[in-house]
């Protein structure tokens, strides 16, 4: 047993003091040694005997007793060991310094610094003193000062170890591994027998160069050296778990087990084994062991790797608020993100979870600092950023992701969906690389990537592709079988069957509610199945036949939704709008019924089946299903408020005539509803198309041309925006405001671009323009291509008589005119005498709302000219053939002048010259005199020609006026026809605008009569000239006792051909009440 | 089964071309073609090489349709003005004129025995039957107006008869109307039989199957050509594909392919087997308002033709097999 002696003073005894049996109280030895002023170096090993047994207050009360000022005074020649206990203490405080995390830390450290300042004082050379010093700086983390004072040692002593020892810490704190290694080394050449911890050194550097294996012989060897070394026990077993297979996981965790058994309070060890048991599950275990890793260190890192196992374990069990929590703790360990990242990661996905989007953001932005390149980290923040709504950062951490990690298809996906907006094109590339990346890797594509990948090209016109993206996504099924055209031709299996079985005539009027198919397929024994997850893919793929016009496969689709599933509303609206397009109205309605059978508030069956009471001219009814679409949806869903909005428009042009307080009402009711739309959604089409049909409404048409070639131009874009309501409405504008050539043009593009030619109504619209731009022959070809491809219109036919008639009579009114123009009057009015006459023949005039008398007047006028023509074309043959004699008269004159001209033309030549300048000069005196004179007779030619006409033609100017009459009849009738058509021509959300085509019509047609100031004058002298003035005045007063209004009207109805007419089917008893006063008039 | 194209003549008319038909061979001539216009004249051409024989005027507005008898020695057209005029083939000269009133006549078809000629009547919602050796009226076929519905404006419009077809046997014929129903009449009785149901738009073409009288096509505005029973009053196939009218119908003389004229422009070919399209020909630039298959017989003619005539002018001729 070790002991000590010490001196008694002034005698040869010593005293015995034995070291393990030390006294509790320090106090007891230090009065010994106090009063036999033993030599320091024994009261150095004392004190040091009692730290080595942890008796940590009395080793410090010793040392302090041993650096007291009397001691200095006392033992002043001492110096070395003065300097030694100084040292101790300077030593002991700078580990309290460095172990202790709160505020003591700077106080140990001041103390520490104070004993070495001491020892220095009383040695500035001592070694050790410096040694302390550095590993005091070194504490602290102040790494230069530090190194500068080992080197003031190594300076003196180049083999001093622990100065080699201190810098080689140094060097390792610096990251400097490298030159670490060499001072270990050096070290240990120096001192071969130096402590294991030497090797621990040298272990660490080359663990950290990256020399795995030679670290792992220099952690065996520490082994060697002490079997007990937990750091080397700890380290070899990072260095096992590191091989990340299954037999070094577990060499690595028994020997972190072994470590955790030598030394249970390894904060490392504790580490390890709870981030084992983390993933073996064990998650009590991994609580253990963190709280006591947690009690045990103060260690920054440590802790937060604690705190991390802590809070992964409660996130993984799904307690979010307790692993935030602990995220947070570890976080807060954590100086830099770049030490120790995860807990960042796992705090920002608890607060993403947590929905707190802000600070997750910022947690991820911290990963990302540290690992740019992280692909979950780069998706989650694009993720957060698409959900912030910051769609361009979301791209840019997407677009990174992508980059980064081009064979991670999540993040393609999620690129994709992002784009899926504002770019289809890249979008739809994400998408189809994500599918090859899966078909790679040979895993299962999700359904809504081959459906995401179906919509792209459905939208991008691509419709194959779109197709066989849907197929892929449906994979195998009942629908195949029931669309797959191709494969069941030949085979005759139950499908074929099934879908053959005829219809009896009466079911296949609702064969689109039909679900017998499906009964039938079961009772055959084929399983009708659809997984849920496929039907939103099916209803897809019946969108697209739908597109492609495969109507029939398109409905058994949505057919086999319902019969599956009998809530999916889209399919019977899908269905009804199927049927619609067909005309098949009591079909569509009950299909609209079934739908709101399942969801009476569904908004857009709602809104449909105003539609089609619109259709069925049921206004009241469709008003109110539409205010209870809207009420349905609190009045946010456009869509039904447009539809209030369309109501409204049309009730103000349907009543106007019967009360303009009315109309305005709802136009500005009208006006009121579209604006509110357009606030909600700025950039919605239909609304902008419907404020814009109510400025020209009310005359702006400079302003709606604009606002109307806007939408045009946006509507342009898009399959799926189909507004040839726009065109139309534009050409009304045109024509409106005279430009008839440009309104032509539109009509035309309007009908290629929409109706495939097929529009009877706009044929009639273009028909008018050409009247209107007296184009009679382009108008009766129009018009006859109305007819044919409406031919039970009888209203187009008369306006084929009109035609004819007005372009004979233009003809025969011309001054000059060929004998073939006037052959072909007559052949024209001989067309029109009979088109009337028929007309007037059919004798359903009730039914098609003509009345025989006006139609005679028609056949009278129309027969009159005809006898007028006949004696013009006599009379044109007669010249004619005068002319032809004369001419050749002529000509044999001036064959025979000819020659004798020629000969004198040299003569003449030039005299003329000489003459010409003269003669120039008279000419242009006499042409401004001319002029003058031509001013003059302007005033007077008019009247007089009118004069002449009236007195020619005035037989015909009656009829002319009965004419009118007539045609004022038939615009009543026409006004009902068209009513017809208003009512009816409301459809889907694409096709709303369709009905505008009609009420633009009236708006063009108002424009004409309002607006005809400028028309007017011309016209009426042409009209004058024609011959076809009215004489007549009497019965125009009765109609319009106004002057002014009396030429209006003069022209508006001689010329009207309009095509609509402002007065609603429901005033026809009004109408024919003033017709009546007409007749009287008359 | 499918189309090839053989040859088009463009500019055909000075303005759209709306109907169109075979004449058959004679013993002096082949099948000819005729066709009518918008421009109010009947033009014959010679389908071997599309070169005009004769052009017929006489017709005032456009004609909208064009018949031959199954001789090949006659035919008829007709044109907005209401008038019918028959004439002979090889000299153009009118036979007869028959005169209907207004909107009272739209397409015309002999029977197969030659014997009448039956004129859709338009708005007389009827089908009016000419005697061809007389030429005299010798019958109505008028659709029966469902009773208890007001005879107010709409239905009036609505039964508009715009297409006629006679069944192989020239028992049964079928009309198409404005508003979509198919009317079928005993011919020898005068008596109405019943309706087909499944359009809501107007039936601008009907034909039966060459080969089973109970099988009869139509073409509807609605898009789609169905495929009736004539005899069970069923429909047993309704198939899709035209995105707009489809306006024109014929079946190839084996019975096993439908050619369909469309305003989308296109011809299409069907299978009525699979119920879909086998083949789509957008040779044309407008709307195809007659396609017809030449009927077999005369000589030296070995394939089936087509021929097809559109808004954009032109006649096409393709050869089907």
């Amino acid at each position: 047993m070790a002991c000590v002696y010490i001196p008694v003073q002034n005698s040869e005894e010593e005293v015995r003091v034995s070291l393990d049996q030390l006294p509790r109280d320090a106090t007891d030895i230090l009065d010994i040694l106090k009063a036999e002023q033993a030599p320091l170096d024994l009261w150095l090993i004392i004190a040091r005997e009692y730290f080595k047994q942890g008796k940590v207050e009395q080793f410090r009360q010793i040392l302090e007793e041993g650096s007291s000022p009397e001691i200095d005074e006392y033992y002043a020649d001492v110096r070395y060991e003065r300097i030694a206990i100084l040292n101790a203490l300077g030593a002991y405080y700078s580990h309290l310094g460095k172990i202790e995390t709160k505020r003591e830390k700077e106080e140990y450290f001041i103390k520490a610094t104070q004993y070495y300042n001491k020892a220095s004082r009383i040695d500035m050379h001592e070694s050790s003193t410096w040694v302390g010093k550095g590993q005091l700086l070194l504490a602290k983390g102040d790494l230069d000062q530090a190194s500068a004072a080992f080197r003031i040692v190594l300076d003196g002593d180049r083999e001093h170890v622990p100065a080699l020892l201190g810098q080689a810490c140094v060097q390792f704190s610096r990251g400097k591994y490298l030159e670490s290694l060499e001072l270990y080394k050096r070290a240990l050449q120096v001192n071969p027998e130096c402590p294991a911890a030497v090797r621990l050194g040298i272990g660490m550097c080359r663990y950290k160069l990256g020399q795995h294996e030679k670290a792992k012989q220099a952690f065996r060897r520490v082994l060697q050296l002490d079997p007990e070394n937990v750091e080397a026990l700890v380290a070899l077993g990072i260095l096992d778990l590191q091989i990340n297979e299954a037999g070094g996981i577990r060499r690595g965790m028994e020997k972190m087990q072994r470590a955790f058994e030598f030394y249970p309070y390894c904060a490392t060890s504790l580490n390890y084994l709870a981030n084992h048991f983390f993933f073996t599950g064990q998650h009590f275990l991994v609580e253990q062991l963190t709280e006591t890793a947690l009690a045990v260190t103060n260690h920054g890192p440590t802790r937060a790797h604690s705190y991390y196992n802590l809070a992964r374990s409660y996130h993984s069990k799904g307690d979010f608020e307790k692993a935030g929590l602990y995220y947070m703790a570890s976080v807060k360990e954590i100086e830099k993100p770049k030490e120790f990242v995860l807990p960042y990661y796992g705090l920002a996905q608890v607060q993403l979870h947590l929905g707190d989007l802000r600070s997750s953001l910022s947690n991820y932005e911290k990963v990302l600092e540290v690992a740019p390149e992280n692909c979950e980290t780069l998706k989650a923040v694009g993720h957060i950023f698409v959900q912030l709504g910051q769609t361009e950062k979301a791209f840019e951490y997407l677009k990174k992701a992508t980059k980064f990690h081009p064979r991670d298809h999540e993040a393609f996906i999620d690129l994709g969906e992002l784009l899926i907006s504002t770019d289809a094109v890249a979008a739809l590339d994400a998408f189809k690389t994500a599918r090859s990346l899966l078909k790679k890797g040979h895993e299962e594509i999700p359904i809504d990537l081959l459906n995401n990948i179906g919509v792209l090209h459905f939208e991008r016109e691509e419709y194959e592709l779109a197709e066989e993206a849907f197929k892929e996504a449906l994979g195998d099924g009942v629908w195949r079988m029931l669309i797959d055209t191709d494969k069941n031709g030949q085979q005759s299996d139950p499908i074929n069957e099934a879908l053959y079985k005829p219809l009896d005539a009466s079911a296949s009027v609702e064969k689109y509610r039909d679900t017998q198919l499906f009964n039938q397929l079961e009772e055959a024994g084929i399983s009708v199945e659809l997984p849920w997850i496929k039907i939103s893919t099916l209803f897809n793929l019946g969108l697209l036949l739908e597109h492609l016009h495969k109507t029939e496969s398109a409905s058994i689709l949505y057919r086999l939704i319902l019969f599956k599933y009998p809530e999916y509303v889209d399919a019977y609206l899908r269905l009804a709008a199927i049927a619609k397009a067909q005309n098949n109205f009591p079909l569509s309605i009950k299909l609209v019924r079934d739908a709101l059978k399942v969801d009476e508030k569904c908004s857009n069956a709602l809104l449909m089946l105003g539609d089609l009471e619109l259709k069925n001219d049921d206004w009241v009814k469709a008003k109110e299903t539409f205010k209870a679409a809207n009420d349905a949806t609190d009045g946010k869903d456009s869509y039904a408020t447009l539809c209030l909005g369309n109501w409204n428009y049309f009730a103000a042009v349907r009543f106007d005539k019967r009360n303009a307080k009315l109309e305005a009402t709802h136009l500005e009711k009208a006006k009121e509803l579209y604006t509110k739309v357009l606030v909600q959604h700025p950039s919605n089409l239909y609304a902008a198309n419907g404020a814009g049909v109510v400025l020209a409404e009310k005359g702006h048409y400079d302003v709606a041309k604009e606002l109307l070639t806007q939408v045009q131009e946006a509507a342009s874009g898009s399959i799926f925006v189909q507004m040839p309501g726009v065109w139309i409405n534009l050409a009304h504008i045109h024509f409106a405001q005279g430009d008839f050539a440009l309104a032509i043009k539109m009509y035309q593009n309007c009908l290629r671009r929409f109706f495939y030619n097929t529009d009877s109504n706009v044929l009639l619209y273009l028909a008018r323009t050409h009247y209107e731009a007296e184009q009679w022959q382009d108008c009766k070809r129009t018009l006859l291509r109305a007819i044919h491809l409406a031919p039970s219109n009888y209203t187009l036919r008369f306006d084929a008589g009109v035609t004819l008639q007005k372009f004979s009579a233009s003809t025969l009114q011309k001054t000059k005119r060929t004998v073939e123009e006037v052959r072909a009057t007559v052949a024209e009015l001989t067309n029109a005498v009979r088109l009337f006459s028929q007309l007037s023949a059919a004798s359903n005039l009730h039914i098609h709302g003509f009345d025989e008398k006006k139609i005679e007047t028609h056949v009278g006028y129309c027969k009159h000219l005809l006898e007028a023509a006949k004696v013009h074309l006599d009379a044109a043959e007669r010249e004619d053939q005068k002319i032809k004699e004369r001419q050749e008269l002529a000509r044999q004159v001036t064959l025979a002048e000819e020659n004798r001209r020629k000969a004198e033309e040299q003569k003449k030549l030039q005299l003329e010259r000489r003459k010409q300048e003269e003669e120039l000069k008279q000419m242009k005196q006499q042409e401004e005199h001319l002029e003058r004179m031509k001013e003059q007779w302007k005033h007077t030619s008019a009247s007089k020609r009118k004069d002449r006409t009236h007195a020619e033609d005035e037989n015909g100017g009656r009829g002319e006026k009965r004419r009118r009459k007539g045609e004022k009849k038939r615009k009543r009738e026409k006004k009902s026809r068209y009513e017809t058509e208003e009512a009816g021509d409301m459809d889907d959300q694409e096709e709303v605008e369709d009905e505008y085509v009609n009420r633009n019509y009236k708006q063009a047609d108002n424009a004409v009569n309002d607006d005809g100031d400028e028309f007017e004058e011309n016209p009426q002298d042409v009209l004058a000239a024609a011959g076809l003035e009215d004489s007549d005045a009497e019965a125009d007063t009765v109609e319009n006792p106004s002057a002014t209004n009396r030429k209006r009207r003069a022209w508006s109805e001689s010329e009207d051909d309009e095509p609509i007419m402002r007065q609603p089917e429901s005033s026809p008893i009004r109408e024919n009440s003033a017709e009546m006063q007409v007749s009287d008039g008359d | 089964m499918k189309l090839a194209w053989l040859r088009s003549q463009d500019g055909a008319h000075d303005d759209s071309l709306w109907t169109t038909t075979w004449v058959p061979a004679t013993d002096d001539s082949p099948a000819l073609l005729l066709t009518g216009s918008l421009d109010e004249t009947v033009k014959l051409w010679n389908p071997e090489d599309l070169s005009l024989i004769r052009t017929n005027t006489g017709h005032c507005l456009g004609v909208i349709s064009v018949a031959a008898h199954p001789s090949g020695k006659i035919a008829a057209s007709a044109s907005i003005d209401s008038f019918v005029r028959v004439f002979d083939v090889e000299s153009n000269n009118t036979i007869a004129t028959l005169e209907a009133a207004p909107s009272e006549v739209w397409q015309l078809q002999f029977n197969p025995q030659g014997t009448v000629l039956a004129v859709a009547g338009g708005g007389s919602a009827s089908v009016k039957l000419w005697n061809t050796a007389e030429w005299k009226l010798v019958g109505t076929l008028s659709i029966p107006r469902p009773e208890g519905v007001k005879h107010s404006e709409k239905s009036g419009t609505k039964k508009f008869v715009l297409s006629v077809a006679w069944s192989p046997d020239g028992r049964q014929l079928a009309c198409g109307s404005m508003d979509g129903t198919i009317s079928v009449f005993d011919v020898a009785r005068a008596k109405f039989l019943h309706h087909l149901e499944g359009h809501s738009m107007p039936v601008r073409s009907l034909v039966f199957s060459p080969v089973d009288s109970r099988v009869l096509i139509s073409a509807s505005d609605d898009g789609h050509v169905n495929m009736y029973d004539v005899e069970g009053k069923t429909l047993f196939v309704s198939m899709s594909g035209h995105s707009s009218w489809v306006l024109s119908v014929d079946v190839s003389p084996d019975g096993a392919a439908i050619a369909t004229g469309s305003s989308d422009k296109t011809v299409r070919l069907w299978d009525p087997k699979m119920r879909a399209a086998v083949q789509s020909m957008t040779n044309h630039t407008d709307q195809v308002w007659g396609v017809m298959f030449r009927p077999p017989g005369g000589t030296g003619v070995r394939t089936v033709q087509l021929a097809s005539v559109s808004d954009d002018k032109s006649i096409s001729l393709y050869e089907y097999s």
